[in-house]
């Protein structure tokens, strides 16, 4: 009577379908993300935040079913809520990062959620830890997920260098973002993008014609050219 | 103090941790396993109901609609079980046995004053003093009375 296949609901579920990306810098952390979330090919929200904040100085970046990461996010929010309760300060970012990973394992049959979590904490500075499907936790000076990552890590390997400031860092993340999104179908919209230093969480927002533009194949799919004016002694030819 | 209600305090305590309360940050239930039972079709003496549910067959015991029955009867459950383990993670074990034995020991004092179905402090406690939900309308039940007038007279009957 009931025998729902949760495989075929699964794959029709909403997707953050998602470019995401975080990357750790002297003073604190950079991380953005494309806008785009899809129900297959019809883009359900195409100005989506996945930027989540779960406590004031640790946020993280959701790709995967969007229900399932707002299920796990809400979760880790909500113990982190209690944890500063009890500690009486902030969490560290080891500390949610191992909550989300806690909860992405134990759950690893029903979830299908990509996750970047990122900070800064007073003991550790900034900090960013990738945890992606399975529920794996890997710290890392800089992480992409989601669909569009994957055209954009040679890019990434080629590009980054340790020591860079907020600018670079800032500049590199919107590059990074915007070639994932020309290439990934899944990936689009606009930019978003996080600067999280001990001060405070600042948001910065790229729409999409300021994207950063690369190379558009103008000379094969030919560009609108300015038509090329015909020699005047050249008559044109009328029908009679 | 009397050492024998300490010790059968203590005992309470722990039925009710390892009866009740799994260590699981699982967020939906699991779906389980097929298996064959006839708990659902047993009348008060144990055995099948043939009066109600028709002779025993494979048909009626295989439980072939485990996955989204059992999804949506364990829910309540598994959230709470969350939050506990979160609750244990934070504070420590002794923070949901704290939490579970005062539950029980609201839910099975006897009240003389206040209506039978209703039980505010079990409901703070269980966290839905803020909500409406069916069973507060149908005072304690998921649905209206169900026309099941074997049941009605078995209640009545039994002592």
């Amino acid at each position: 009577m009931d025998h729902i296949d949760w495989n075929r609901l699964k794959t029709g579920e909403v997707n953050l379908g998602t470019s995401i990306m975080a990357v750790q810098f002297d003073g604190g952390v950079v991380i953005g993300a494309d806008s785009r979330t899809t129900t297959g090919s019809y883009i359900a929200n195409r100005v989506t935040d996945k930027l989540t904040h779960v406590h004031d100085r640790i946020y993280c970046c959701r790709s995967g079913s969007a229900a399932d990461t707002q299920a796990v996010a809400d979760v880790v929010h909500y113990q982190l809520q209690m944890y500063s309760q009890t500690a009486g300060k902030a969490p560290s970012v080891h500390t949610a990062a191992a909550a989300f990973q806690k909860l992405c394992y134990d759950n690893k049959d029903a979830l299908s959620a990509g996750i970047i979590v990122a900070g800064w904490d007073e003991a550790h500075g900034p900090s960013v830890y990738n945890i992606p499907l399975g529920g794996g936790l890997f710290r890392q000076p800089w992480a992409i997920g989601g669909s569009g990552s994957t055209y954009v890590y040679g890019y990434c390997d080629a590009t980054y260098q340790e020591g860079w400031g907020r600018d670079e860092t800032v500049n590199f993340v919107k590059n990074t973002l915007a070639l994932a999104m020309s290439r990934d179908g899944s990936s689009g919209g606009v930019i978003r993008m996080c600067v999280i230093t001990e001060d405070k969480v600042e948001r910065l927002f790229v729409p999409g014609n300021e994207l950063p533009r690369f190379w558009e194949g103008h000379e094969i799919l030919g560009a609108a050219e300015p038509r090329k004016k015909v020699a005047s002694d050249v008559v044109p030819m009328v029908e009679a | 103090m009397d050492t024998r209600r300490i010790t059968s305090r203590l005992s309470t305590l722990l039925d009710i941790y390892y009866n009740i309360m799994q260590s699981s940050l699982r967020i939906v239930p699991a779906s389980s396993g097929k298996s064959a039972t006839i708990q659902d079709t047993a009348n008060s003496l144990g055995l099948h109901d043939t009066l109600q549910y028709g002779p025993r067959s494979l048909a009626a015991e295989i439980q072939s609609e485990g996955s989204l029955k059992a999804r949506l009867e364990n829910w309540d459950a598994t959230q709470d079980n969350l939050k506990l383990t979160l609750e244990r993670n934070i504070f420590g074990m002794h923070a949901p046995m704290r939490r579970l034995m005062e539950r029980k020991i609201v839910g099975t004092t006897a009240h003389s004053l206040s209506a039978p179905q209703t039980n505010l402090h079990l409901d703070i406690l269980m966290g839905r003093d803020e909500t409406i939900e069916a069973s507060d309308v149908f005072l304690g039940r998921e649905g209206g009375p169900a026309f099941d007038v074997h049941a009605e007279i078995q209640k009545k009957v039994r002592t």
